[in-house]
Formats: structure tokens, sequence, C-alpha cells
């Protein structure tokens, strides 16, 4: 996943620096809650307003290890599919009822023969019929401008020089926390305060 | 303190009220102890009643929870709320919430407000105003319990249930009704009534359900508002007069609406218990009192009935009877107290025997005495006072018996009287008899049923039992009685007239010195003689009816007159003469006999110096008796005597009695000694008749012994005699003694008297006493016939010593003659 997270950066990059004449910088993220502490999982998402999803086929994958959705939260361009290995030895039941992707995987064991697609953006929260307290969200977004914060509630964007908005969840949550607009001028730190 | 008459009452009494007073202090803490227990209890039943009330609801709760989460967990049920499929919900609901029997059922969403239920209740659960407010409430109760709440007026418990997918995109909420389904649920449980009251905003405190009667709960319900008001979670209240226990927990409370749950549990089933116990302990205690009564009583009438018992006991020997003894029957206490009554009883009664004993008893002879000796006859003539029989009375005398205690001493004279009552005893007529001690040596004897022949013959008997010597401590000696005898009813109807007439028999016996003498009248007259004589004695000393005598006395070797022996005479106006035997005892006694002494000494003093004015000096012998020796200003006297008549010492003899001597012989040698030493020349009369010894009279300053006449007068026929006087002669020469010998009747003794040695003698064969002038003419005579021979003379009358009992006819070795 890291490794096709990596990709996926390293080929945005390459296509952010010979479209946009390479004036890509990093920009730091640093998320915390209300009460200033730093959240984890928190996720990040900014938008140019041109740039689509790059990649539509991509594919990705969620594993049900310990009864636990991993990773538990999980950020997709629109038009990626997952697949839901499990590696567990019980069987798993996942299912969606979210609106921006419904499915059923019904009980199951080892890799499912089809990944899922995700075409339609919106927060997807997983579930498992059998084990109430698996949980997953996958945040489906439609731009490659996207990061998770780590433990320290830090994450790093190479963003080019322009004008963003941006969305930022608290993990598990349907509705973005923040969502504004600003604008980016070479290496910078943003501070995001979620409520 | 109350006052008790018997000992019983007080121990019954004092018990009792300790019994009383401790069962009553048990019994009240008892009755505060079992009313406050049976609070405890009802109260205990109540907090139970709410623990198990608080539980049921929890587990009511837990599973109807649990029936809910079924339908919330339902895939399928998810799905048509994740999809939104109202329809699809709300059969859902209705289905399910007819299976668990929940009166409100209704889906709620999270996100949008979407709000499906079962169709009457949703308008009513959430109207249109209150949608929200209903809504945010359930969101508030995130734990899924139990909430009650006041729906359209009508109290229910909700029970919330979030349907997650996975997470909570809603909530399940299943309504029922509070109502008397469940207040009968709760009192299965807890056995305590239930009621449900609530207050909305629209109507005041109301009933909702309740377990008990309509009645009681509609009380309940006012009662319940007050309390609320107060916050008062537990309370008593009395309803319809009994008492209950109240606990009140609130289940809903708003601003306007309250929804309370009422659980009342009545103290009666407790009290009722408690109250029986109590009961059957008051019973117990009172049976117990009534028991411990009993026994009380029993136990004290049993330690006291024999203290009673003593006390009778003790009354009885106050009022005088000792015979009874006393019953001891224990050994305890009560016994000790009797065995001391009866010591005491027994000391008593030995006591008062004694007291008898001293009062009716003589001691010394152990004869009944003269109380008891008068008793007696008066009984006897009590008892002859119908029949014809006499009674005899008789009292007997021992003649001498003082001088024989004198000088014999007081054990022998005690001896002796043992004796001779003895002897009185031994010869009484029959077991009736009774004889008794009256006097130191007077002796009574009653003889019933004795006439005047046995009388006699019994004081016959006596005196021939004592012409023989008697032997006492080991001495034989002679013992002369006076009887008298007087006789019932010839000479007195009473016991004190018998009495005084045998005395006066026995005063007659004794001066006629014959054995007995039975009272005649006659000797009342002359008793009373010599009672009127002693009264007239005084009067004869003042009024010179007295004559002084002498009796002359010789020179026993050459026969020359050396003088005489003063005697006394008493010419009495009306009797004529009196000898000195009739008076002169009478004048000891009474004193007289000082004053005729100093007549006496006078009268010798004046006839010494009326012989000395003619040249003739003679000496003159004068008696003293026993109250002379005594009188310590006799020597003045007789000093001052001698010398106002011009006399010499030597010319007054002075002739003492050994019994004077004897009386007090301390004071006797005080005045002797003094009259020696004056000059007077003392002489021992009657010498031989006492017991006084030699060796004692060799002590006192005497120079002269009179031989006693009764030794002299038969010397010529009885050798004794003889060698008596001989040797009472030569002792007397021995202690350089004159002696002098009294009662000479003849010449022969009076040769034998000079071939003797004796000095001087007196006698009838001498001169008989005679009066003053004879006593001159005697002289002249007797000086000349002396020259030529004796003459008896032809006067044969005999002369009386005056201060001697008359010796006539007496054997003089009798003790009898000793004289009193």
């Amino acid at each position: 996943m890291l490794r096709v997270m990596f990709r996926l950066g390293c080929a945005a990059m390459l296509l952010i620096a010979m479209c946009q004449s390479a004036l890509a910088s990093e920009v730091t993220l640093l998320v915390s809650d209300a009460g200033g502490k730093p959240v984890a999982d928190a996720v990040v998402a900014f938008y140019d307003g041109k740039t689509p999803a790059i990649n539509p086929n991509a594919a990705g994958k969620i594993v049900q290890k310990n009864k636990m959705f991993n990773p538990k939260v999980t950020i997709v361009q629109t038009g990626t599919s997952i697949n839901f290995p499990n590696e567990d030895t019980v069987r798993h039941h996942v299912y969606s009822f979210s609106p921006a992707k419904k499915f059923e995987l019904k009980l199951y064991a080892g890799v499912p023969t089809n990944p899922v697609p995700f075409e339609q953006a919106g927060v997807v929260t997983l579930g498992c019929n059998i084990h109430d307290s698996m949980v997953g969200y996958i945040y489906v977004v439609d731009t490659p401008f996207f990061a998770k914060t780590d433990d320290k509630g830090k994450a790093v964007l190479k963003l080019n020089d322009g004008q963003y908005s941006y969305q930022a969840w608290l993990p598990g949550q349907n509705k973005p926390g923040v969502e504004q607009k600003i604008t980016i001028e070479g290496a910078t730190e943003v501070k995001i305060t979620l409520p | 303190m109350i006052k008790f008459k018997h000992i019983r009452s007080r121990i019954a009494f004092t018990f009792l009220t300790v019994v009383v007073a401790i069962q009553l202090a048990g019994l009240l803490p008892l009755k505060y102890a079992l009313s406050k227990h049976a609070d405890t209890l009802a109260a205990e039943q109540i907090n139970v009643g709410e623990r198990v009330f608080v539980s049921l609801l929890q587990h009511n709760t837990q599973s109807l929870k649990q029936a809910t989460q079924v339908l919330a967990a339902d895939f399928a049920f998810r799905e048509a709320v994740a999809t939104n499929d109202a329809e699809t919900i709300e059969s859902a609901l209705e289905s399910y919430q007819g299976r668990i029997r929940a009166q409100i059922a209704y889906y709620i969403s999270n996100n949008d407000n979407l709000v499906i239920g079962t169709t009457d209740n949703e308008q009513a659960l959430f109207g249109s105003n209150a949608k929200e407010d209903a809504r945010q409430a359930m969101l508030e109760n995130q734990s899924g319990t139990l909430k009650f709440d006041i729906i359209e007026g009508k109290p229910y418990q909700l029970i919330t249930v979030p349907v997650k997918a996975p997470e909570t995109i809603g909530w399940i909420v299943m309504g029922f009704a509070v109502d008397g389904r469940l207040a009968d649920q709760i009192k299965q449980l807890t056995h305590l009534d239930v009621t449900f009251v609530q207050k909305t905003h629209q109507r005041d405190w109301q009933l909702v359900s309740s377990t008990s009667t309509r009645e009681l709960s509609n009380l309940l319900v006012k009662t319940v508002a007050d309390i609320y008001r107060q916050k008062l979670s537990l309370h008593s209240v009395d309803l319809n007069g009994q008492a209950y226990h109240l606990k009140i927990r609130s289940l809903h409370e708003t601003k306007d609406d309250a929804l309370l749950v009422v659980l009342q549990g009545s103290v009666e089933p407790f009290t009722q218990d408690l109250n029986t116990l109590f009961k059957v302990m008051v019973l117990l205690t009172f049976i117990g009192v009534l028991i411990f009564a009993a026994l009380i009583w029993y136990v004290s009438r049993k330690t006291t009935e024999p203290i009673a018992a003593l006390v009778n006991d003790a009354d009885n020997i106050a009022m005088g009877d000792y015979e009874k003894e006393i019953q001891v029957n224990s050994t305890d206490e009560v016994g000790h107290l009797a065995k001391a009554l009866n010591s005491m009883r027994e000391a008593v009664l030995q006591r008062s025997l004694r007291i008898q004993r001293l009062a009716f008893n003589d001691e010394l002879t152990g004869l009944s005495n003269r109380l008891a000796f008068n008793q007696g006859v008066h009984q006897a003539i009590m008892t002859h006072a119908d029949s014809q029989q006499k009674l005899s009375v008789i009292v007997i005398n021992i003649h001498r018996f003082k001088p024989i205690n004198q000088t014999l001493g007081r054990d022998f004279g005690d001896d002796l009287l043992r004796h001779v009552g003895q002897v009185l005893k031994q010869n009484v007529l029959s077991d009736q008899d009774m004889v008794a001690r009256l006097d130191a040596d007077e002796f009574a004897v009653l003889l019933q049923q004795t006439d005047q022949a046995k009388a006699t013959r019994y004081a016959d008997k006596i005196q021939q039992v004592f012409e023989r010597p008697v032997s006492v401590q080991g001495q034989a000696i002679d013992v002369r009685t006076g009887i008298g005898i007087a006789l019932y009813p010839d000479h007195g109807l009473d016991e004190e007239s018998l009495l005084n007439h045998a005395e006066t028999a026995l005063q007659e016996s004794r001066a006629k010195k014959s054995p007995w003498i039975v009272y005649n009248t006659a000797l009342e007259i002359d008793q009373s003689e010599t009672l009127t004589l002693i009264s007239d004695l005084k009067e004869a000393i003042q009024h010179d009816q007295l004559l002084l005598y002498i009796q002359p006395k010789i020179d026993v070797t050459t026969r020359r007159a050396l003088g005489g022996e003063a005697l006394i005479r008493w010419v009495h106006p009306e009797k004529g003469m009196i000898f000195p035997d009739q008076f002169i005892p009478f004048a000891e006694q009474t004193g007289v006999i000082s004053d005729i002494t100093n007549w006496m000494l006078l009268r010798a003093c004046q006839v010494l110096a009326g012989f000395k004015k003619q040249g003739l000096h003679i000496t003159l012998a004068v008696n003293l008796s026993t109250r002379d020796l005594n009188n310590m200003e006799l020597p003045e006297q007789i000093g001052h005597l001698l010398s106002s008549h011009g006399l010499d010492a030597k010319s007054l003899k002075l002739e003492i009695t050994e019994g004077s001597l004897m009386q007090d012989p301390e004071r006797a040698e005080v005045v002797v000694k003094k009259l020696a030493a004056m000059g007077l020349h003392l002489s021992i009369d009657d010498f031989g008749t006492g017991y006084s010894s030699l060796a004692y009279l060799r002590q006192l300053p005497v120079q002269e012994l009179k031989i006693d006449r009764s030794f002299v007068m038969f010397m010529d026929k009885n050798s004794g005699d003889a060698s008596i006087v001989k040797s009472t002669i030569d002792l007397a020469h021995n202690m350089g003694l004159i002696v002098v010998a009294e009662g000479i009747e003849n010449e022969f003794v009076l040769n034998q008297l000079a071939k003797l040695g004796c000095n001087e003698g007196q006698g009838y064969f001498i001169g008989k006493p005679m009066p003053e002038k004879d006593f001159s003419i005697w002289l002249e005579r007797w000086e000349g016939q002396n020259e030529i021979d004796i003459d008896i003379g032809d006067d044969l009358s005999y002369d009386i010593n005056p201060l001697e009992i008359d010796p006539q006819a007496q054997d003089p070795f009798k003790l009898d003659n000793l004289g009193e």
C-alpha cells in the first residue's frame, strides 16, 4: 500500500514536474483538534479545481487481520478498485451502506476474486456484519492531492504554488470538519484545527 | 418507710417490689425495642423492596434492551435503515413492537431527522413542536438504558438502542406503558404495594396505577404529593389508622412533569407479631410474678412461722409459764434462738424456784422458814376448818445458843442448828407435819391432826433426845430446849395467834425451866406484866424504887469479912419486890441497863463512902453488863464518881462475865485496860460457865476469878466438881489471880475451899444478899460469931445474883446454866 502510495506520489510529481514547469514545493500539514492535540489519521484533500484524479484504474487493498480493517483509514482517488483480502482464520462479511458506495462481500475467506471499484467520491464506512467492532473508512477523493496525518498529526504534500481549496476530516467523520481555500507559495506549513 | 406488722409482709413486699420493678424494667425497653424492631423490619422490607424494584427494572431494561438490540442488529433492518426505506422500517418496527409487547416503537435516524414510528404514537410522541426536543432527549440517553417519560399524559418506560452500520446511524426506541401490570410484577417480587403517581404540566398529582385499594391509593396520592414537596424519600405515614412505611422514588422528573413510584409497606404485620410476642411476655411476667409472690409468701411464712411460735413461747414465759419446754425443730438460727430461749426459760425457772426456796426455805437447815410455816399453818387451818381435828403448833428454842455460837464458833452453831432441825424432823408424826426454823435458835413444828396429848408426847420425845449430849463436829455438847405448845382451835383460830401463843408458852417454859408448856391464858398475863415492868423500869430509876443489896464476902482462910457484892432489888409500888431476873434481861435488851449500872455505881460509892466515915475499909463489887463494857466513857464516869466520893480506887471492884467480854472483845479490852489503869480491881464472874480460855484472860488486866456457884455448891458431894474447882484455883494462882468461890452453902465446903487455897468466898452459909443497913449489922455479928462459931442462920430463902439466872436445882455442868 505504501509502495502504491509512493508510486502514485512519484507519478503525480512527475506529471506536475512535466506539466507545471516543476514549481512544486513541500507543504507541511499539522492537524490538531479543538483542544490543540495532534490528530492522527486525519484526512486532508487539496483541490485546485482543474486537476482530476489521476490513474482511474489504480488498485488497492484493505486487509482484514485480527478482526480489524488495516489500514483503518484509507484515502483513494475516484476510480480506484480495492480488494479486501481476509488474513484472519475466521470469515468476514464486509459491507457498506454508505451512499458513496454500497457493497457487500458475503461471508468469505482468503482473497475475494473481484476487487470493489470506488467511482464516486465520498466517505465509505466499512463494517463486518458478524463483527460489529470492525469499522473502517475509505475516503474516495476526486483529486490527486491528499494526505493522512501520522501519529503526530503531521503530513507532508508537494504542491505547486497556486490557489487551492482543501477539506479535512476527522477519522471516521462523514462530513469534512474543515473546508477552506488557501494559496500556496513555496514551502509552507498549514495548521488545520478540526472541531 | 412502710410499717409492717409481720416480717413476712416486709419480705414479701420488698421482694415483690424488686421483682415487679425488674420485670417492668425489662418489659418497657422490650416494648420499645419491639416497636423499634417492627419499624426497622418494615423499613428493611421497604429497602429490600426498593433494591428488588431497582434490580427488577434493571433486569427488565436489560431484557427489553436485548430484545430491541436484536432488531437493531438485524442486517436487513439495518439495510432498510441505511437505504432510508421508510415503509420497510415502519413495518419492521410494527411487527417487532408486537413481538416484544411494547406500546411504542420508532426509529430516529442519526443524520437527517428521520423519524419513523408506529402510526399511533408518532404524533403523540413528538407532536409538531416537541419533535426536536424528544430527539435530543433520546440522543442524550446514549447509554441505551432505561428512561421513563410521560408521553401524552401517560407514563412509559423507554428503551433506546442504537442502530449501527457499523457506526451508529440511528436509534430504535421501544416504550412500555407504566401500568398495573408492572405494579403487579413488582409487588409479586417485593411483597410491597406499588403505586405509580404522576404529575404533568396539565394535571396535578394523579394516580397512575396501584396494587393497593383505590381508597388507600387516593389517600396516598395526597400524602405523596406532600412528601415529594419536602424532598423526602423514606417516610412513615398513618393511612386509615395503619402505619405505613413509604419509599418514594422519582422515575422521571422535569420542570413540569414527574413520575414517582411509591413502595408502601405496612408496619402492621410486624407489629402484630411483635405485639403478640409482647403480650405473651407480659402474660409470662404476670404469671411469673404471681408464682414468685406465692413462693415468697410461702418461704417467708416458713421462715417467720417458727419465729412467731417463739414469740408465742416467749410470751408464755413472760406470763410465768416456765414449765412448757420450747420445741427445737431446726438447727438453723431459729433453732439456736429456740435453744437460747429454752435455756433462758430453764434459768428463769431455776431462779424462780430458788427465789421461792429462799422465800419459803431456811438456807441453813433446809427447813421451811417463818413465812412458809405461817402459810403451812394457814393451809392446815383451812383444811381443818370443817373437821373437828386439832392442830398443834410447837415452838422449840435452844437454850443459851448465842454463847455456844460465840464461843464454839458459828460453824459449830450452824451444825448444831442443823442437827436440832434434823431431830425435830425425824420425830414428826406424819408426812404432812412441818418443821420450820423461825429465828436464830428457834424452831417451830406443825403437827397435823394432833391433840394436846399427842403434842406433849412429841415434846417429851424431843426432850428425851436432848437429855443425852449431842455430838456435833466430834464434840459432845448438852442441848437444853424450851418448848411451847399451842393448839388449834383451842388457843387460836389463825396462824399468827397460834404462833404467838406457842412462843408465849415457850417463854414460860424457859422462865420456869420446864421441859414444855402448853399455852394457857394465864401465861398471857405474866408476859404482859413483864412488858409493863420494862416500861416502868425507867420510872423506877428516876423515882428511886430501886434498892441496893449486899451479899457479904469473906477471906476463906481467916474468915474475916472483906466486903460484899452489890446487888439490885426493885420495889415496885404495886407489885412489891421484883427480882432482877425479871427485869435485868429486858433492861439489857433495851439499853436501860446502862442507867441501872450507873445507879448501882453511884449507890455503891455512897455506901462505901458511908462505911469509910465509920472507919470500915471494906470493898464492894459491882457487876458490869456487856453494854457497859462497850461504853468507852465508863472509865471516866467511874473515875469521877470515885473522886467525888473521896474513895480509893481499890475499894470498888468490878465484876465482868466472860460472855460480856466476848460480845465485842476489842472494845471491851480497851475499856477494861483503862479501868485497870485507874487502879480498879477487876474480877471475872461466873468463871467456868463460859468458854473463854485462861490464856485469853491472862492478857487482860484482871486480878480476880470467881468460880461459878454451880461448881462449888455440890463439891462436897461430887468429887469431879471438887477437882475442877481445885484445878481452877491452881491455874488461877499460877496466873497470879485471886480466886473467889461463889455458892458456899455449908461449912464443909468452906473448909474444903480453904484447904484448896481458895482466897475468898461468898454464899448463903456466909450471908444472903441484904440491905445496906442489915449488912452493917451482919458485919458486926460475923466478926463476933467468927470468934466463937459459925452460924448457918435461919434464913433459908435463896439469894439471886442480879445478873444471873436462877441457879436453883441445876446441874452446874449443864450448858443451859450458862445463862444469858
